[in-house]
């Protein structure tokens, strides 16, 4: 794994310290926090290129903070959101944490954001509160008290190589995907999959990330090579361009495609043009039957009235783990009984909590899952697999 | 192996043309009017949507090129008598100027259109074979539609009364009033002719990309080095500036990869902005 | 005064907050030419800048016909009946000979140049060639050439003669006395007397930016204009 894009450990004291001494020579009537009120700081992109998911995931918090407050909040008191912008630099997020953390005194940060601010918000936070991130993740992270809630690329290569390559009998396997570390973190864990079933990778290439990129030349080079499967970790836009370039040079009769972060928007994206033989594994699809993610449906649609289908269209698995952050956050600070890294850390071992596919299991600082694997139809996915109490990998010590 | 290197080719060759189409609008109004128009990616995005609406509503494809030059045209016009007729020769103004104006054109389609990736379902699917290769019918007609469109411009611009006009303004401004020319309506006519450029540049792409509010930052800087490597003030430093960026990095990223690409003309437009920043073609 | 094509009355102005015209008077009449003499820099551009439009007029006032046109912005004094031919860059460089010629006619037809292609043979030899290539005196000649056969009331010419071989300003001069024999006006900033001589009929002479002689051919003698003309 490549190692992430944030500031040195000694740039990013001088960052933090002068922030200190900011906040310490201009003291906030703010700073007198409500005891009434249990503070949940959220990061979630609010400009750039990822505030796409931000709608659908505000929309999910806000529904958890309307159940567990219904619920009688945490630790008996009502549960308040705390924006906070987590699209911008690293260092400028590890800002604006130590601002939520002194400033508005909020008891537990979580995020839905790249890697990159990750490192820095772990950094930032130091285990002084919970740290929550809630959106898939490459494993391998153990910060002290900092918790993983998405899929991880272990358990979507379970079911991808279960219920797809195996059965299938695909062999040749063409990797592409986004220049970070997200995408070589689960290129490396699906060359482990990859030579377990005796397949073997034709192309493995990596585009930059965050500029625009076209597709034509990645695209005629994998038609000459003609793998079985692609695997792509390409994210966002370059995810929609990808497939529609795919899908306009018209090799999508014979070659499959995987998606790593295929969600119902970049699904929209991508149109009914390009999703032939396109298939994604997520903890989450809107479409997916089962009674848990009915009752979210339900719920959402009863808080959100009418403005509800043009918002629940925008309700991702990335969106949904906004939703289980906030129910994380109560059963955690419930069994805990204080925000303390050791005690929290403690507490999350075999934590149960509610989420929009039905309760989910914490081991090791990981979540144990349904996974569910979805061909697209169109712009819609159809469940094609599901696969319960996928185990995570991790060997986070508690 | 032939066929590979035939459909990289064809693919240089669209990279290239579509390069080229889509700086078209930047070019005419920093080379003409000296603004580096920043919001050049927001009307390139405001064209892709108006394909959007015309296919949302179920109307023809072309049905959107009206509808972009209406729609960006009012806006240009608009911006230009409002704001940009000021700020003429003032560099840094026009910059602040056109940022603001991004900004405010980003969140408008925000708040219009919603946050969500929109997709334009192409006009003419299906592929078409080239010397054996099949390739797609739209990307094509990109090919063919961008390259008469650059031809037709240059003729135009080498040759007609406006044409000449233009040139005489930007070369000579004293002189171009004193000989009765309004440079108010020259430059105001120039800036809406860039911004519907641009507007159909978005158009052509809408297929061909995502569509949402933030796609226009993609265009901005890729379009800016074709300029820069190019040279400013004529249709062929545009189509040399188009070939060095969009070829370079097709055929790196044919025979290498993207990353590789992409660095090779970031390498290629500080080289130029540093070695010879008026570029390959110096008019005059 | 009534009945002069174009007067001015009281004009200052300058460069930025640098006064260089101080309060200058003067007129042309139809068929007249009015010869502006001086030193460098004595402000003898400026006052035609002035009257074309390039810089705004701080006090004072343009008259063309008995109408102010100092409000008036340069390309609508242009439109009033004003040609002009500026003492640099004086020609559009990136366009044709021959474009920069047509450039403003209803048509490209090149006949109503015939005149000035009889007088100056080389504009027809290089109708094709970038205006931008030619020489200093060259440029001046088709500068000349374009703004006389424009044919407006009021030509303002800045230093025409300046680079140009003196055959060639002969028939500048023949040409000049054309046009004034048709009615046309001219207000000729010249350093060169023995051009202004033939040509002039009345003269200006400026001085730090006032006027310091006037009047026509017949009553200023030569050593008086020369006095003005040298340091």
């Amino acid at each position: 794994m490549r190692k992430p894009m944030v500031p040195t450990r000694r740039q990013f004291l001088g960052y933090s310290s002068s922030a200190l001494v900011g906040l310490a020579a201009f003291p906030s009537s703010r700073a007198k926090a409500d005891a009434a009120e249990f503070k949940v700081g959220m990061f979630l992109p609010q400009g750039g290129p990822a505030s796409i998911f931000l709608a659908g995931g505000r929309a999910c918090a806000e529904l958890a903070v309307d159940e567990v407050n219904a619920g009688g909040g945490i630790s008996g008191r009502k549960v308040r959101l705390v924006f906070a912008d987590g699209g911008v630099a690293p260092a400028e997020a590890a800002k604006s944490a130590i601002r939520l953390i002194l400033d508005e005194r909020v008891e537990i940060i979580t995020g839905s954001h790249d890697g990159g601010v990750r490192e820095a918000l772990v950094s930032a936070i130091k285990g002084k509160v919970p740290y929550v991130f809630s959106p898939v993740t490459e494993n391998g992270n153990c910060s002290a008290n900092t918790y993983y809630l998405g899929e991880t690329a272990q358990q979507q290569n379970e079911i991808i190589f279960d219920a797809l390559v195996k059965p299938r009998n695909l062999k040749s396997f063409y990797l592409v995907g986004n220049d970070y570390s997200w995408p070589r973190a689960v290129n490396e864990n699906s060359k482990k999959f990859i030579a377990e079933s005796g397949g073997k990778i034709v192309g493995e290439e990596y585009v930059p990330f965050g500029t625009p990129n076209r597709f034509e030349e990645i695209v005629t080079r994998i038609k000459s090579v003609n793998p079985d499967v692609i695997l792509i970790t390409l994210v966002g836009g370059d995810n929609v361009t990808f497939n529609r370039t795919f899908g306009a040079f018209g090799t999508d009769g014979r070659i499959l495609r995987v998606g790593y972060l295929l969600e119902e928007q970049t699904l929209a994206g991508i149109g009914a043009d390009g999703s032939r033989n396109l298939f994604s594994a997520l903890g989450y699809f809107s479409t997916a039957p089962g009674g848990a993610g009915d009752q979210f449906k339900q719920a959402f649609s009863a808080k959100f009235g009418e403005t509800s289908p043009q918002l629940f269209a925008q309700v991702g698995t990335i969106g949904v783990d906004s939703y289980a952050a906030v129910h994380f956050a109560r059963a955690l600070i419930a069994k805990a009984g204080s925000t303390k890294a050791r005690d929290c850390m403690a507490a999350s071992e075999g934590l149960s909590f509610t989420t929009a596919t039905g309760p989910a299991v914490m081991m090791h600082r990981y979540v144990n899952r349904t996974m569910y694997l979805a061909e697209c139809k169109g712009t819609t996915f159809s469940v094609v697999a599901t696969k319960e109490g996928v185990r995570n990998e991790s060997s986070c010590k508690t | 192996m032939q066929d590979l290197i035939a459909a990289q080719t064809i693919n240089l060759i669209y990279a290239v043309t579509l390069l080229a189409v889509l700086s078209l609008g930047l070019a005419v109004i920093f080379g003409l009017l000296g603004v580096l128009n920043l919001a050049h990616g927001e009307f390139i995005m405001l064209g892709a949507y108006c394909a959007v609406v015309v296919r949302q509503n179920g109307w023809p494809f072309l049905t959107a090129i009206p509808l972009a030059i209406l729609v960006c045209g009012s806006i240009g016009y608009v911006i230009e008598v409002l704001i940009m007729r000021r700020l003429y020769r003032r560099t840094f103004d026009t910059l602040v100027a056109t940022w603001g104006l991004s900004l405010l054109l980003r969140k408008s389609a925000e708040a219009v259109f919603g946050l969500t990736y929109r997709s334009v379902e192409t006009p003419l699917p299906g592929t078409i074979d080239v010397f054996g290769v099949p390739y797609p019918a739209y990307r094509l007609a990109v090919i063919g539609l961008g390259a008469t469109a650059i031809f037709v411009l240059a003729i135009w611009y080498g040759n007609s009364r406006t044409g000449l006009r233009i040139r005489a303004m930007t070369g000579n401004p004293e002189l171009a009033q004193s000989l009765g020319l309004s440079v108010k309506r020259l430059a105001a006519g120039t800036f809406v002719t860039g911004t519907c450029l641009a507007a159909l540049s978005g158009v052509m792409i809408a297929p061909l990309v995502p569509v949402f509010p933030y796609m226009g930052l993609d265009y901005v800087l890729r379009t800016f080095f074709v300029i820069v490597v190019g040279g400013l003030g004529s249709v062929i430093g545009l189509v040399y500036g188009a070939l060095a960026i969009g070829g370079l990095d097709s055929a790196v990223s044919a025979f290498s990869n993207g990353t590789y690409g992409y660095l090779s003309v970031i390498v290629l437009a500080i080289a130029f902005l540093w070695l010879r920043p008026r570029g390959i073609h110096v008019r005059g | 005064m009534s009945n002069a094509r174009l007067a001015f009355v009281d004009l200052t102005g300058g460069y930025g907050g640098a006064i260089v015209v101080r309060g200058i008077s003067g007129n042309v009449r139809a068929g007249e030419v009015l010869c502006v003499l001086g030193r460098n820099g004595v402000g003898k551009s400026t006052l035609v800048k002035l009257l074309m439009g390039h810089l705004r007029c701080w006090s004072g006032e343009i008259l063309h016909t008995g109408t102010a046109i100092q409000h008036l912005e340069c390309s609508a004094r242009s439109r009033y009946g004003i040609s002009y031919c500026p003492q640099e860059r004086t020609v559009f460089d990136d366009l044709s000979v021959r474009n920069n010629l047509t450039l403003m006619g209803d048509n490209r037809d090149l006949g109503r140049f015939e005149a000035y292609f009889a007088r100056f043979p080389i504009l027809k030899r290089r109708l094709k060639q970038q205006a931008g290539s030619l020489s200093g005196g060259e440029k001046k000649i088709l500068s000349f050439s374009r703004a006389l056969s424009e044919g407006k009331g009021v030509t303002l010419l800045d230093e025409p003669s300046e680079g140009v071989q003196w055959e060639n300003i002969l028939h500048m001069a023949a040409l000049i006395n054309d046009s004034k024999r048709a009615g046309a006006s001219m207000v000729i900033v010249e350093q060169n007397l023995e051009f202004a001589e033939t040509i002039a009929d009345r003269y200006l002479v400026l001085d730090q930016g006032r006027v310091v002689l006037e009047g026509t051919r017949r009553d200023l003698n030569r050593e008086d204009l020369l006095s003005h003309l040298h340091v």
